[in-house]
């Protein structure tokens, strides 16, 4: 198990760089210099002068190997629109906002849906069980946009009981948090379901019910704890759906987070900005890859051979 | 005594009697029939198809033309769904809106599938370290979000129309597939008629194009039901910050946002097309259900 990891540590450095050098070879591809953007013309000298400052004037090579360097030491440059700050800033100042709705979101997940998975499993074709399927098949296909409207239609604007926009108060948490958190909901549900039924068919939990264990006692030891595994794995890929969902949520809810400030620095064609945040988005989620895999294992130790 | 005979003596059927014979795919079709959800959605998937086809051509109404005397009005008879701040009808609109959203689905999804097949298909059938390298690169990609990849996408071709959507939303979408292709390769591979066609001196592009694709045409087709589903929304999402599909041009998207300022007081103009976009996807979730149970009984859910 531990060749594994440790071959699976090594491996997550070249596709690190990898990813880094998609983001800038994509970043060198966009038409447009942020120094011509604006109105005034600039003198040549100042020109030159920015350029140099920016680095822009050296080869490609050179330019990926200072901003690598950047990134391993934690520092993803200077904002090229907004000339005080650096990209450091804003993350410091976006990202813990986008982390704490993205908890939020999968606390609701986990709070919903893997009870709903757990409880339907238990009585399979009950009216429980079609309720809480229909849930979930519905939880996935609303875009998450119609659920944050409709939401603040009538929770915010017709019953007047939240606020509508906002990242100040727990009150202002709930609505956005719970958007973003109806597609893992819809997701554990189904997973959780799936697993339990498969775990309830195995032999191990025939065996217990042989020997005459409780209901209570066979489905918290035996089922529950080996159903809750994928929950575990399941947990990186949903990284990515919470990631892809926050810039809709940040952006209707105006949560003051990353996902808002993506495209927003798009706009601006602030391109060290959209670079340093998805080299950081990459980063987390090939690292979030490299922890789930790795809790696999210690969770589950039948993979261990398949994996060495 | 026959093979078959054989195999019908130990089943305990009548050895004489005639063998039905039926393929995996007229199999998988009665499957499909039986399953009603699945045969459900497939109906109002297709129902939806054609009314964003023809409902642009037989309609009394040009979806572009501006007409602020009727702006912002709700379902009657004459606009079954109502119409947009600029008076357009929304049925018209909407079904031109669903050409685009799916035709871009579509497009986007056999992209996905191409890229996937080609990948996935090179690591699983070359094997070793070429797959060895291939796979732990997907591991660590896996669940990358495609949005700020689509984003970039777009930014960096600089015009978005049809085929740049295209592109921008199949650019970080292909992983799962790439795996998928690759493990029915991997499995199919140690099956004995490619050992067989092998020995023989089958080619290896006889073998990959004769033995082991046509093979996975089953999971492929489950696959576009599959992705159909993440890159309606992902156009949708595109369109609706305002990056995507942009006016004269809509999609449902598109049309979600132009409804997104005026939801207090005309909701519908954001839900209906929200709700299009829900609907195909949920039927795509049920017909990628259905197949799967079809195709591949073995892996039904209970």
């Amino acid at each position: 198990m531990a060749a594994y990891i440790i071959r699976r540590l090594i491996w997550t450095v070249p596709v690190v760089l990898l990813v880094i050098l998609m983001t800038f070879g994509l970043m060198k591809q966009i038409e447009g210099n942020p120094f011509r953007q604006t109105e005034r013309a600039v003198p040549a000298a100042v020109q030159a002068n920015l350029e140099r400052k920016f680095h822009l004037d050296k080869p490609w090579y050179v330019q990926y190997g200072n901003y690598v360097k950047g990134v391993a030491t934690g520092d993803l440059g200077p904002s090229l629109v907004l000339r005080d700050r650096t990209v450091n800033d804003i993350v410091k100042e976006q990202f813990p906002n986008s982390i704490e709705l993205g908890l939020l979101a999968f606390g609701w997940a986990v709070l919903l849906g893997v009870p709903a998975g757990v409880l339907a499993a238990l009585k399979p074709n009950s009216r429980f069980d079609y309720g809480a399927m229909l849930f979930s098949n519905i939880g996935f296909a609303l875009p998450n946009f119609l659920v944050a409207t409709l939401l603040i239609y009538f929770v915010s604007v017709k019953w007047g009981l939240l606020p509508t926009s906002g990242w100040t108060t727990w009150q202002h948490k709930i609505l956005p948090s719970f958007t973003l958190g109806l597609v893992p909901m819809a997701y554990f549900a189904r997973l959780v379901r799936g697993t339990m039924l498969e775990t309830l068919q195995q032999d191990y939990v025939r065996t217990a019910r042989a020997k005459g264990l409780r209901r209570r006692r066979i489905v918290t030891v035996h089922v529950l704890r080996n159903s809750l595994i994928p929950v575990v794995t399941a947990a990186a890929p949903l990284l990515g759906y919470i990631i892809t969902g926050s810039f809709i949520v940040e952006n209707i809810f105006a949560v003051p987070g990353i996902g808002r400030y993506y495209v927003t620095a798009v706009s601006a064609r602030d391109y060290s900005v959209v670079m340093g945040l998805t080299v950081l988005l990459s980063i987390i989620v090939i690292f979030a890859n490299l922890v789930v895999d790795i809790l696999y294992t210690v969770l589950d130790p039948r993979t261990r051979e398949a994996r060495t | 005594m026959s093979a078959t005979q054989i195999a019908g003596r130990i089943a305990g059927v009548d050895a004489g009697a005639p063998i039905r014979q039926s393929s995996l795919w007229q199999d998988a079709w009665r499957r499909y029939l039986r399953n009603r959800g699945a045969v459900a959605a497939a109906a109002v998937f297709l129902l939806m198809v054609v009314w964003c086809v023809v409902t642009p051509i037989v309609s009394p109404h040009d979806p572009n033309e501006v007409d602020f005397a009727s702006a912002y009005e709700g379902p009657s008879w004459s606009h079954p769904f109502g119409t947009d701040q600029f008076g357009r009808d929304l049925f018209t609109r909407a079904a031109l809106g669903g050409r685009i959203s799916i035709g871009i689905g579509f497009a986007a999804t056999f992209a996905i599938l191409g890229i996937g097949v080609v990948y996935g298909a090179i690591s699983g059938f070359v094997g070793g370290a070429l797959d060895n390298a291939l796979m732990r690169f997907l591991d660590a990609l896996y669940g990358l979000p495609y949005l700020p990849f689509a984003i970039l996408a777009l930014a960096i071709i600089g015009t978005v129309d049809f085929w740049t959507m295209v592109v921008a939303l199949s650019i970080a979408s292909w992983f799962i597939t790439a795996r998928v292709v690759r493990g029915q390769i991997i499995t199919l591979k140690e099956n004995d008629y490619v050992r067989a066609a092998k020995a023989v001196g089958v080619r290896w592009y006889g073998v990959l194009g004769r033995h082991l694709l046509p093979n996975t045409l089953g999971v492929l087709v489950i696959t576009i039901f599959l992705e159909l589903p993440g890159v309606i929304l992902g156009e949708a999402f595109l369109s609706f910050l305002g990056l995507g599909i942009s006016p004269p041009d809509a999609s449902w998207g598109s049309m979600a946002q132009d409804g997104r300022d005026s939801y207090r007081a005309h909701p519908h103009i954001i839900v209906i097309p929200s709700l299009c976009i829900a609907a195909l996807v949920l039927c795509a979730n049920f017909i990628a259900d259905g197949l799967r149970d079809a195709l591949d009984p073995r892996t039904k859910e209970t």
